[in-house]
C-alpha cells in the first residue's frame, strides 16, 4: 500500500507539471478556479435567448437546468452539452436539489413572473447570484421582499433589463446628466399596448382540460405561488399572460423596462412617483399620468410606441427645459434640434442584453453591485405596480414613498400584496 | 451626426397576436367584481355555489377588507383549492378577528394547508400566535415546521428570537439553514425598532462558524453594515 507519505516523496522528486490550462494560461482560457458556475430555471423561449448570450461567456459554465417541464429540461440540457461537447448538464425538476449544489455560483432565473420573487428569495438563500427576467415581482410587497433578501444576503441580481446596458438609452441618460437637456421636467415610459397586453388582465379561468401525466407537466409545482385554477394547455403555452393570477397586464409587461429606465436615467433609482393617474379603458390607448415628489412628471403609455418617430419598442423619452430625446429597441435616437449636435453614433440596441449579461460575469467576479440590482428593480416595479393598481381602481391614488403606502385608498394598500398558494411565501 | 437604424428588436414585438381561448361563461367574474360584502358572505356560504364563484368573493372579500366575510372565508381554510383564496382574502383585513380566525384554524389543519396558514399569520405578523408557532417549528411535516420558522422570524420580538437561537443550536441541516435565515429576519426587525444592541447580538451568534454559509456570510455583513452607519451611536 502506497502511503502519504511515499506519494509526497515521490511528488518532490519529479518535477511538478501543471497544464497550462488549468492556470488558465492559454490563449482565451479561463482557469477552472476562475470560472463563473450556472444553472438555469424554468428556460423556455426568452430564458433560451438569455442563456444563449452566457453560453458565449468563456468565463461561464452552465451545468444545470431546472424546469417542470420534461421537454424543456432536456432541450436545455442538449442546447449546454451540444455547446461543451459533453454530457454534463444535470437535470432537476426541484429547484431546491439544484440550489443545494455547492458548485452553483449563480443562477438564470426566466419561470413565468409568478415564480420570480420567490424562487430568487430562495436562489439568495442558497448563497446564489441571481439572473432573473422581468417582471421581476407580483406586487409591491414581492419587490420589496426581494429587495431585502438580496440585501440581507449580500447577494448580486441583476434584473432583466437590460437597456440599462443598451448604448442608446446611455447616451439619452448622458444627455440629461450633462445638462445639456436642462432642468428635467418629464419622463415618458412605453408601456405595453392594449392589442397585446390590455392594462387590466382577465380574473377569469379557462375551461377545465384534461391533466397531462405528472412526469410531462407538474401542474401543481407550474402553478407554484398562484393560487389554484383548472388546468388548461392554453397557460402553459405562454397563454398565462393577460390572466391577473399570473401577469401585470401592458404595465409590468413593458413598464418593468421602460418605467425602470426613466427612473435610472433620472437618478431616481431610489423613490417613486407620489401620484398616479389613470386615463383610458382596458382597450386602446391608455396612459397613467404620474408626478414625483419634486414636481417632474412620469409618462406612461401605450400609444406612443410606434408613433411619428418610430423610435421602437419600449421607447423612453426625456424631456427637459432646454431639449428632448426620445429612443427605443430601433436604436435611432430622436431628440430636439438643439441637441442633434450632440448625439454620437451608438452600437445596435440588440445589443444591450449580451452588455447586461456581461456586466453581471464581471460584478460576481470582483463581488461588485450591478445596474439593475433588486434595490433599483423593487423601486421601479413598485412604481409599475402602484401604476397597475391605480388603473384598477380607476381613480388618481397618492403615494407616500417614505411609508409605502397610498395615502387616499385602502382599498389600494389592501392590494399591496396577495397571499401565495401555500407552501410558498417570499 | 449620424445615426445608425437598426433593424427592429424582436423579443418582445408589438403585434397582434392570435385570439386566445375564451373564458366559458361560468367561469366569468362578472358582477362578483363589484359586489359589495354582504353579496360575497351570499356567495362564500351558499353551498350551492362554485369553486369559481368562491374564489373571485374571496379575492374580493380581501381588497375590500370586509370583516363579514371572516367566518365564511375561515370556514374555506380546509379546501384543497380554495384555501389560498381564503387566505388571499384573510390576509388583507385588518380587522383582529382575521387574526382570530387564522389562530383558530391551525390546530385544525395538517401539511401544505396549516403550513398556508402559517404563512399568512407570518405576513400578518401576529404576535399573538407565537406560542402556538413555537411548538410547530419541530412538526414532523417540513412544510409546516419551515413556515413556523419563517413566520416567528418575520413576527419577530424576544420570545420569537429565543425560540428561534434555540433551534438554531439544536438542530441541523435544512431546519438549522431555515432557523438561521430566520434569524437574519428576526434582526432586521430588531433594528427596525431601534434594537440595535439586540440586533447586533444576533448577528454575532449567527457569525459562528457552525451556521449555514449564507447566513453566517450575511450576518458578517450586517454587522460591518451596523457598525460603520453614520448614525452609529459614537
Amino acid at each position: 500500500m502506497t502511503t502519504r507519505r511515499q506519494i509526497l516523496k515521490s511528488a518532490a522528486a519529479a518535477p511538478m507539471i501543471v497544464p497550462s490550462v488549468v492556470l488558465g494560461q492559454r490563449a482565451g482560457a479561463v482557469a477552472p478556479s476562475d470560472k463563473i458556475t450556472l444553472g438555469g430555471i424554468g428556460i423556455g423561449s426568452r430564458g433560451a435567448h438569455v442563456l444563449s448570450k452566457f453560453l458565449n461567456i468563456s468565463q461561464v459554465q452552465f451545468v444545470a437546468i431546472c424546469d417542470v417541464r420534461n421537454e424543456r429540461r432536456e432541450e436545455i440540457k442538449s442546447v449546454a452539452d451540444k455547446k461543451y461537447g459533453n454530457h454534463d448538464c444535470q437535470m432537476y425538476d426541484d429547484q431546491y436539489d439544484l440550489l443545494a449544489r455547492q458548485d452553483i455560483d449563480a443562477v438564470l432565473i426566466a419561470t413565468g413572473d409568478r415564480w420570480h420573487t420567490p424562487l430568487s428569495i430562495i436562489a439568495a438563500q442558497h448563497g446564489k447570484d441571481v439572473y432573473c427576467e422581468k417582471p421581476c415581482s407580483m406586487t409591491i410587497d414581492e419587490s420589496w421582499a426581494l429587495a431585502a433578501a438580496f440585501k440581507r444576503y449580500n447577494r448580486l441580481y441583476q434584473a432583466g433589463c437590460q437597456r440599462r446596458n443598451g448604448a442608446n438609452f446611455i447616451l439619452c441618460k448622458q444627455l440629461l446628466r450633462s445638462g445639456a437637456l436642462g432642468k428635467l421636467k418629464a419622463l415618458y415610459a412605453n408601456v405595453g399596448p392594449s392589442v397585446n397586453w390590455p392594462p387590466l388582465p382577465s380574473r377569469d379561468w379557462l375551461a377545465a382540460e384534461e391533466l397531462p401525466p405528472k412526469q410531462v407537466l407538474d401542474w401543481d409545482r407550474w402553478l407554484g405561488p398562484a393560487p389554484w385554477r383548472p388546468y388548461h394547455s392554453s397557460y402553459v403555452r405562454g397563454g398565462w399572460r393577460n390572466f391577473y393570477d399570473f401577469h401585470g397586464g401592458g404595465i409590468l409587461e413593458w413598464g418593468s423596462h421602460t418605467v425602470d429606465l426613466c427612473q435610472w436615467a433620472a437618478d431616481l433609482d431610489d423613490t417613486q412617483p407620489v401620484e398616479y393617474e389613470p386615463v383610458g379603458t382596458n382597450v386602446g390607448p391608455y396612459h397613467v399620468n404620474c408626478r414625483y415628489a419634486n414636481g417632474v412628471q412620469l409618462v406612461m403609455r401605450d400609444n406612443g410606441w410606434d408613433g411619428a418617430l418610430k423610435t421602437g419598442s419600449c421607447s423612453f423619452r426625456i424631456e427637459g427645459d432646454q431639449g428632448w430625446v426620445e429612443t427605443g429597441d430601433q436604436t435611432r435616437i430622436e431628440c430636439s434640434d438643439n441637441i442633434r449636435p450632440l448625439l454620437r453614433p451608438t452600437e445596435p440596441a440588440s445589443l444591450a442584453l449580451e452588455n447586461h449579461v456581461k456586466e453581471l460575469v464581471r460584478c460576481i467576479a470582483k463581488r461588485q453591485p450591478t445596474s439593475a440590482n433588486a434595490a433599483a428593480a423593487a423601486n421601479s416595479h413598485v412604481v409599475c405596480h402602484a401604476a397597475f393598481i391605480a388603473y384598477q381602481r380607476g381613480k388618481t391614488l397618492t403615494w407616500d414613498p417614505a411609508k409605502a403606502e397610498f395615502t387616499n385608498d385602502e382599498i389600494a394598500n389592501r392590494m399591496r400584496s396577495r397571499a401565495l398558494r401555500e407552501p410558498w411565501r417570499v | 451626426m449620424q445615426q445608425t437604424t437598426q433593424t427592429p428588436q424582436t423579443p418582445q414585438a408589438a403585434k397582434p397576436k392570435p385570439a386566445p381561448p375564451k373564458p366559458p361563461a361560468e367561469f366569468q367574474e362578472g358582477a362578483i367584481a363589484t359586489m359589495d360584502a354582504a353579496g360575497l358572505v351570499r356567495i362564500l356560504s351558499d353551498s350551492s355555489a362554485t369553486e369559481f364563484q368562491k374564489a373571485k368573493a374571496c379575492q374580493r372579500a380581501g381588497e375590500l377588507g370586509a370583516k363579514e366575510a371572516v367566518p365564511a372565508l375561515a370556514a374555506l381554510l380546509s379546501s384543497e383549492h380554495l384555501s389560498t383564496y381564503a387566505r388571499y382574502g384573510l390576509e388583507p383585513i385588518a380587522d383582529p378577528s382575521a387574526g382570530d380566525a387564522l389562530r383558530a384554524a391551525l390546530p385544525k389543519l395538517k401539511g401544505i394547508l396549516q403550513a398556508g396558514v402559517i404563512n399568512s399569520l407570518g405576513v400578518r405578523r401576529d404576535e399573538k400566535a407565537v406560542p402556538a408557532l413555537s411548538r410547530l417549528v419541530r412538526d414532523s411535516d417540513v412544510n409546516v415546521s419551515r413556515a413556523a420558522i419563517a413566520a416567528l422570524g418575520s413576527i419577530g420580538g424576544a420570545a420569537s428570537a429565543k425560540e428561534l437561537q434555540t433551534l438554531v443550536t439544536r438542530t441541523t441541516g435544512l431546519t438549522k439553514m431555515s432557523a438561521a435565515d430566520a434569524c437574519l429576519v428576526c434582526a432586521e426587525r430588531m433594528l427596525a425598532a431601534g434594537e440595535r444592541d439586540q440586533a447586533l447580538k444576533m448577528y454575532a451568534f449567527l457569525s459562528n462558524p457552525d451556521i449555514p454559509k449564507p447566513a453566517r456570510l450575511g450576518a458578517m455583513n450586517a454587522i460591518i453594515s451596523v457598525e460603520t452607519a453614520p448614525d452609529r451611536p459614537r
